[in-house]
């Protein structure tokens, strides 16, 4: 099974981080419906080219938040998840990203309205307001 | 989770031209390791004396479980696929297939339906004499031969040496599906980048001898990594307090690429001091082995 997980060797992120926030977005974004097998932790390791130690760390991270199930000898299941839930995961997804992105703006010295006018023009680009 | 597929403990082997040791090494169960190292730097003399072809001058090496040169060790041994980095050129004038004959009367485990499987997979065709074969063509053979008999655990010695790129990349896949029930190990020696970055789990580097240490893979390079930075502050003087510094570059126009063996602390370090990071770049693993052995040569030299 192919999952969109897309690994940036450069980043400063460490990669686990960095395939835990993509697979938790495709959970509950909900491109990953509930009951759907994971790969084994030695396919996804052979797809992201990254060790099994990784893949492992992410399924438990993920599975200890309740987005993911591990039957004994069948594997890892994308667990059912309460709609409340959901909705809080996929807001803590794209306050992420803002905060990524506010961050990127201080490293270049914008100022809070600089970053508020950007905001509203990217909004108006992508909503066509 | 922490059994060891292999140990070795405090492990001296002295020759003329070489001495490889002491080596304190654990190979974890369920794992793929990668030992990479320049050549001469020792790696097939571990696989053999793994294996028991050598005998160490001291120390204790474990295989399975089980220390090596004990009674019934053939029974240990039959659990291991070896394949070694040179094939003796002894058994040349025999077909294929005859020494596959030979091979799995010492293998209880044998599976001549797994043997076949691996056969058409590589495109192998055993009624061949080995002397008869490419280079390619009897790796593939003894790929095949030595994965045979389901072993626990595989020793290979540069595997992929004489590999064209298909075979190269049907190899990597029977080698991860092999992997695949968990239980089963890997031991490999390798020089290839890529190879080590698809396969390994953890990864040792050998040098001169020395085991200079067994580190997680994605733990590696994401710790290695070289940052460029440049400001008023920047110097060469000041940027040497950098943790894990291992090298400084002057790049032109006031900016300076350090390399660093702990990028997290590095990176925190810098926002400390107030230093800007205008890029950063991982390193290759060839590039963190160049260090190693330039670190390695000048503490000899001292």
């Amino acid at each position: 099974m192919w999952l969109p997980i897309h690994i940036n060797e450069q980043s400063a992120e460490p990669l686990y981080y960095q395939i835990e926030v993509q697979l938790r977005a495709l959970i509950v974004s909900g491109q990953l419906e509930e009951g759907t097998l994971l790969p084994s932790i030695r396919e996804l390791a052979q797809l992201l080219k990254c060790s099994v130690i990784t893949v492992r760390r992410v399924y438990q991270d993920l599975e200890n938040e309740g987005l993911l199930r591990t039957k004994q000898g069948t594997g890892t299941y994308v667990a059912r998840i309460e709609q409340n839930a959901m909705d809080r995961y996929r807001l803590d997804a794209v306050t992420e990203a803002l905060e990524a992105a506010v961050e990127a703006g201080k490293l270049v010295q914008c100022t809070r309205e600089e970053l508020t006018k950007l905001f509203r023009e990217v909004l108006d680009r992508k909503f066509g307001g | 989770m922490n059994e060891n597929a292999i140990s070795l403990k405090e492990v001296e082997l002295q020759r003329t031209h070489f001495q490889l040791g002491p080596i304190q090494l654990e190979v974890p169960k369920g794992y793929v390791t990668a030992i990479v190292g320049p050549n001469g730097s020792g790696k097939s003399s571990t696989f053999k004396l793994i294996l028991d072809l050598i005998k160490p001058q001291k120390g204790v090496i474990k295989l399975l479980g089980k220390n090596i040169s004990e009674d019934e060790d053939w029974q240990t041994k039959s659990r291991v696929g070896f394949l070694p980095e040179l094939f003796s050129p002894h058994d040349n004038r025999l077909k294929a297939s005859a020494k596959t004959e030979f091979v799995k009367k010492w293998y209880p485990e044998w599976d001549v339906n797994r043997y076949q499987e691996l056969l058409r997979l590589f495109e192998v065709d055993d009624g061949i004499k080995l002397g008869k074969m490419s280079k390619g063509m009897r790796r593939k053979y003894e790929f095949a031969l030595i994965l045979s008999h389901h072993p626990e655990l595989l020793l290979l010695d540069e595997p992929s040496s004489g590999l064209d790129p298909l075979a190269w990349r049907t190899m990597i896949d029977v080698l991860h599906r092999y992997m695949e029930p968990g239980d089963r190990t890997i031991l490999m020696a390798s020089h290839i980048v890529e190879e080590v970055k698809r396969l390994a789990d953890y990864i040792v580097f050998m040098i001169h001898g020395r085991v200079l240490g067994v580190y997680e893979k994605d733990e590696l390079f994401g710790s290695w990594h070289a940052f460029y930075v440049h400001g008023e502050q920047v110097n060469r003087k000041r940027v040497q307090a950098m943790p894990g510094q291992c090298g400084i570059e002057d790049t032109g126009g006031g900016m300076l690429r350090v390399i660093t063996r702990m990028a997290p602390d590095a990176e925190d370090w810098c926002g400390q001091e107030h230093i800007t990071i205008t890029h950063r770049q991982a390193l290759q693993l060839d590039d963190i082995l160049a260090i190693l052995v330039e670190q390695e040569r000048t503490r000899l030299r001292a």
